[in-house]
C-alpha cells in the first residue's frame, strides 16, 4: 500500500508549524509507522535544528530533485526513533529551483518508501507552498489564536479547496487561563469562523522551548502536555480519527464547574 | 475568578475574546469581497447586456458599487429606467 503525503501548513509564520510537523512526525514513527520528514523551506532550513541533526546533513531535497544523490542517501536517520527521517532543505539554493512537478515526482517515490511523508510548508503562500500542496494528498493547517494568524488560516484554507484537499485544523499555543476568563478566542470561536474539521487542540507549554534548545523531540517528554496532545493527534491521523479531542480548558475543580453552568445559564437567559 | 476580572464584568466591558471574533469575521468577509475593478467593468457591462434586453436605461447614469456595514456587504446597482421595451412587457411590470 502506498503511503500518505500531508502538507503542514499554516499562512503565517511563526505559529509553531516546525514544533508541530517534527512532533507529529516523531509520535507517528513512534506509533510504529515509517516517517518521512521534508523542510520546504529552500534556502532557510530550520527543521534540522529542531530535531537535532543538524550535524548529520550530506544531501538535500534539491540535490535528489537534480539527481546528484539518491532518495536514501538524502534521508537521515533519527538516532532516538526508529523509523523516522528527515529530508532537509537546501541552504544555498533559490527557493525556485524547485518546481512542482519535481515535487509530484519526488513524492511518488516518497509514497513507496514511507508509510507517512509530512512536507514543512514556508509561510506565506508563494512558491515553496505551491510546490508542497502540489504533491499533497492530505492537509494539516496550524493556527494560534489570534486574528492574524486565523485570518491567514483561511486563506490557506481557500487555497487547498480550490485544489480539492479538505484541510483539518490544529489550533496551538492555547492559553486555557486566557480563554476562560475571555481574553482569548476558544478552539469554538476559531471553528464558527472557519467552519473546518479540527484534528487537535494544543496548550502552551514552556517545554516546547526546552525541546528545541536541546533538539530533543517533545513526544518524548511525558510531563509535557503539548507532547500529549500531539500523540493524540498522530493517533488521529493515523486510523484513529474519532479519538476524541481533550479540550484543555477542561476544568477539573468542582466549584469551578459550578461557576461555569451558571455563567453560562447567565448567558442564555 | 480574580479580582479583575470581576471587575471587568461590573463595568460590563466586552470580552476581547468577543471582540477578536467580530473583527476576525468581518475581515474574513471584506478578504473575500476584495474585487478588482476590471472585474467590476466586466459584470457592469454584462448587466449592462442583460437589462437593457428589457429595459431602455440611461447609460451614463447608471452605477455598480460594493456597499459595506458592520453587518453586511452589498451589491448595489442603481440606474434610472427610461422605459420598459414593448415586447417584454408584460413580464417587466
Amino acid at each position: 500500500m502506498e503511503g500518505k503525503v500531508i502538507v503542514m501548513t499554516s499562512g503565517k509564520g511563526g505559529v509553531g508549524k516546525t514544533t508541530v510537523t517534527a512532533s507529529l512526525g516523531a509520535a507517528l514513527a513512534q506509533q510504529g509507522k515509517r516517517v518521512a520528514i521534508v523542510d520546504m523551506d529552500i534556502g532557510l532550513r530550520n527543521m534540522d535544528v529542531v530535531m537535532g541533526l543538524e550535524n548529520r546533513i550530506v544531501f538535500n531535497v534539491v540535490d535528489i530533485i537534480q539527481g546528484r544523490c539518491k532518495l536514501k542517501q538524502a534521508a537521515i536517520k533519527d538516532r532516538r526513533i526508529d523509523n523516522l527521517f528527515l529530508i532537509p532543505a537546501s541552504q544555498s539554493d533559490d527557493k525556485d529551483v524547485i518546481k512542482p512537478e519535481n515535487m509530484v515526482w519526488l513524492t511518488n517515490k516518497l509514497r513507496k518508501e514511507f508509510d507517512f511523508t509530512l512536507l514543512d510548508c514556508p509561510a506565506g503562500i508563494e512558491h515553496g507552498f505551491k510546490n508542497s500542496i502540489a504533491a499533497a494528498d492530505e492537509a494539516v493547517v496550524i493556527c494560534t489564536p489570534d486574528v492574524s494568524a486565523v485570518r491567514d488560516a483561511d486563506r490557506v484554507i481557500g487555497l487547498l479547496y480550490a485544489r480539492s484537499i479538505s484541510p483539518k485544523l490544529v489550533v496551538n499555543r492555547i492559553i486555557p487561563k486566557m480563554v476562560e476568563s475571555g481574553d482569548m478566542l476558544s478552539h469554538e470561536d476559531i471553528i464558527d469562523v472557519l467552519s473546518i474539521d479540527l484534528v487537535g487542540l494544543v496548550e502552551m507549554d514552556d517545554q516546547v522551548v526546552v525541546s528545541s534548545n536541546t533538539g530533543n523531540p517533545l513526544v518524548s517528554n511525558k510531563e509535557s502536555k503539548a507532547g500529549m496532545a500531539f500523540q493524540r493527534i498522530a493517533m488521529r491521523l493515523d486510523g484513529h480519527p474519532d479519538l476524541p479531542i481533550e479540550d484543555p480548558m477542561a476544568q477539573k475543580g468542582f466549584w469551578k464547574k459550578i461557576g461555569k453552568k451558571l455563567s453560562r445559564k447567565n448567558k442564555d437567559a | 475568578m480574580k479580582l479583575n476580572d470581576l471587575l471587568k464584568k461590573l463595568i460590563n466591558k466586552p470580552e476581547s475574546r468577543q471582540v477578536a471574533k467580530k473583527r476576525l469575521k468581518f475581515a474574513l468577509v471584506y478578504d473575500k469581497l476584495e474585487v478588482s475593478d476590471n472585474m467590476l467593468d466586466n459584470l457592469q457591462k454584462e448587466l449592462l447586456e442583460v437589462i437593457s434586453r428589457y429595459f431602455e436605461i440611461d447609460q451614463d447614469s447608471m452605477n455598480l458599487d460594493i456597499q459595506r456595514s458592520d453587518d453586511y456587504s452589498a451589491l448595489v446597482f442603481n440606474t434610472p429606467i427610461l422605459s420598459a421595451k414593448h415586447c417584454q412587457r408584460t413580464s417587466a411590470a
